[in-house]
């Protein structure tokens, strides 16, 4: 027997093993619905003029809460379908994942309630939720298809952004008119397009 | 090289197929069937057929339950099962390790 033959199977168990263990239910649905969410709760904030800080971060955590409901509905529903258990291995992983840096994000949003420059706190929320929510995205992207992890790096970079516009005292809220906008832009925008971009990349059965 | 290390290797889980459910199966504490069956691109009658083995030589072990009136067949690794794997894959690594100059 060819002893090379040994280093090719330990190399294809690898390959399974690394396989079994990713989440593999389709993400395009999910991101669209993320991205309209988001882009309707700039809107409405917007609209609405919801622009003290309460009622701003009160839109985002609603909106958040819709996108992550209905996320969870949407697999739920893929994993009946594919008669595969919703709260599986791969989501539990991804579950844990997510949780530290969602839960830096509401720590910190929550202690800027404290008062002060509104338009400072909302754009050091904004600032904070992009670079949570990046690191939350990219610790998951580990039990995920690869691009997810750069979906990561993208709000890390907007959040990078951000950082750099604050500090060469660039007005944001003059910039874009509306925080509520710059959210939508970030949030419902980038879900968005990578959810579109998806719908159209994404394999029918991503584990193949 | 010794040529015992070869004849060492666990038959059962030698086989291609059986070999790939029981590496699926190593890095999760369990998978579905449906789960199995898209990750290792088997047919049903083909996967059934490995589960069966190595549920007879006690390396798996199936459960069924009813998700929404639907049946769930759930497998997983016994401690036989993790113990054989894992004795598998010393023995690939000591032959990879023996070819080598």
């Amino acid at each position: 027997m060819n002893p090379k033959w040994a280093e090719e199977n330990l190399q294809t168990i690898r390959t399974l093993m690394e396989r079994s263990a990713l989440y593999r239910r389709a993400l395009a649905p999910v991101m669209i619905i993320c991205g309209i969410a988001g882009l309707a709760g700039g809107v409405i904030g917007r609209l609405c003029k919801l622009n003290s800080y309460p009622a701003f971060v009160a839109v985002w955590v609603s909106t958040a809460i819709f996108a992550l409901s209905c996320s969870i509905l949407l697999m739920r529903r893929q994993a009946l379908k594919d008669s595969e258990p919703f709260w599986s291995a791969p989501t539990r992983r991804i579950a844990q994942a997510l949780t530290p840096p969602f839960l830096v994000g509401a720590v910190i949003t929550g202690v800027m309630f404290d008062g002060g420059d509104v338009a400072l706190a909302e754009i050091i929320a904004i600032l904070v939720w992009c670079l949570t929510y990046g690191c939350g995205i990219h610790a998951a992207g580990f039990f995920m298809p690869r691009g997810i992890r750069w979906f990561g790096w993208v709000f890390l970079s907007a959040g990078f952004a951000l950082i750099a516009l604050l500090c060469a005292d660039v007005d944001l809220l003059q910039l874009f008119g509306s925080l509520h906008l710059l959210m939508a832009l970030i949030f419902g925008g980038l879900h968005l397009a990578y959810g579109i971009y998806l719908y159209f990349t994404e394999k029918k059965n991503p584990a193949a | 090289m010794n040529p015992d290390l070869f004849l060492q290797l666990d038959r059962v889980i030698h086989e291609k197929g059986r070999l790939a459910i029981m590496s699926a199966l190593a890095a999760t504490p369990e998978l579905s069937f449906t789960e199995l069956k898209n990750a290792l691109e088997m047919t049903d009658g083909n996967l059934t057929t490995h589960i069966r083995i190595l549920q007879e030589e006690g390396f798996i072990s199936v459960a069924k339950s009813y998700q929404n009136n639907r049946s769930l067949t759930t497998c997983s690794l016994t401690k036989a099962g993790r113990k054989a794997f894992a004795d598998y894959i010393d023995l690939l690594e000591k032959i990879v390790r023996q070819s080598k100059p």
